[in-house]
C-alpha cells in the first residue's frame, strides 16, 4: 500500500474516532473493533490507512496486535488551521480596537 | 497533546461592559464595522448572510442565545460547514471574549478542496487560504 497523506487518512470518521479511541493509551484491535458497529477486518483495514499515514503504530504482544497513537503528524493538520486562527486573531484586534476608540 | 484538529479557540480581552461588547456581536451596524456586513439578531432560529466581500456571502443562522453571555450560529453552510461561537465573561470592568469556531473537517468541500491540491503540495494550499482569509488592507 502506497504511503497516505494525514488529510486522505483523516477524511473518513471512523478513522478519527478511532485515533480518538487511542487518546487514552495504546489498545489491541480486538478491542478498538468492540466500539464500532464494525467488522473486526473493516478496523483492520482503517488502521492500516492511519499506519500508512504514520498516524498509528503497530505492537505485536503475543497474539494481539496494540495500537498506539502518533502524534506527529497531526501537527501537520494543525499547520491547515493557521491561516483562520491568524484571521480571527485580526477579527478579534479589530473589534477591541474598535469599542475601545469610542469610549 | 491533542487531537482536536477541528476547533480554533481564542479570547481577547476588552474594556468595556459586557453589554457594549455584545452590542458589537448582535447589532449588524456595529458587526460590520470590525468584521461583516449582516442581519445578525440574537434570535433561535434567525437565518441571515455574512457578506465577506472577496470570501463571498456565508449562510448562517443562530443556533443557540444567552442575552449578554453566548451567541452561537452556523457558519458557511455548504462550503465550511462550521459553528461559531461567541461567549462574554465580565473580567474587573471590562470583558473577555471567548471565540470557539468548531467543525473544520477535512472531509468537508473545503476539505475535499485542499486535498484535490495535496499534488500541488502544503505551501501552495496554504497561500491559495491564506489569501482567501487575509483581508485586504
Amino acid at each position: 500500500m502506497p504511503a497516505t497523506d494525514v488529510f486522505s487518512a483523516l477524511a473518513n470518521p471512523v478513522r478519527r474516532q478511532l485515533l480518538e479511541a487511542l487518546r487514552d493509551g495504546p489498545r489491541a484491535v480486538t478491542d478498538l473493533a468492540g466500539d464500532f458497529a464494525l467488522s473486526r477486518p473493516a478496523i483492520s483495514e482503517h488502521l492500516a490507512v492511519l499506519r500508512n499515514a504514520g498516524l498509528v503504530r503497530e505492537e505485536p504482544r503475543g497474539r494481539h496486535r496494540y495500537y498506539h497513537l502518533e502524534p506527529v503528524p497531526l501537527a501537520e493538520i494543525h499547520e491547515w488551521l493557521h491561516p483562520f486562527e491568524r484571521y480571527w486573531r485580526a477579527r478579534l484586534t479589530d473589534l477591541r480596537d474598535l469599542l475601545e476608540e469610542d469610549k | 497533546m491533542t487531537i482536536d484538529h477541528t476547533v480554533i479557540r481564542c479570547d481577547q480581552f476588552i474594556a468595556q461592559p459586557p453589554a457594549r461588547v455584545w452590542q458589537a456581536l448582535t447589532d449588524p451596524e456595529l458587526l460590520a464595522r470590525w468584521w461583516a456586513a449582516g442581519d445578525v439578531r440574537p434570535v433561535v432560529g434567525h437565518r441571515f448572510i455574512l457578506d465577506m466581500g472577496s470570501r463571498g456571502e456565508q449562510p448562517c443562522q443562530v443556533l443557540a442565545v444567552e442575552p449578554e453571555r453566548m451567541i452561537r450560529y452556523s457558519f458557511a453552510e455548504g462550503s465550511l460547514d462550521t459553528t461559531i461561537t461567541w461567549r462574554l465573561e465580565a473580567e474587573g470592568t471590562g470583558t473577555r471574549l471567548f471565540l470557539e469556531h468548531a467543525g473544520f473537517d477535512p472531509a468537508s468541500p473545503l476539505g475535499q478542496q485542499a486535498l484535490k491540491g495535496m499534488g500541488a503540495g502544503w505551501p501552495r494550499i496554504l497561500s491559495a487560504f491564506e489569501s482567501r482569509l487575509t483581508p485586504v488592507r
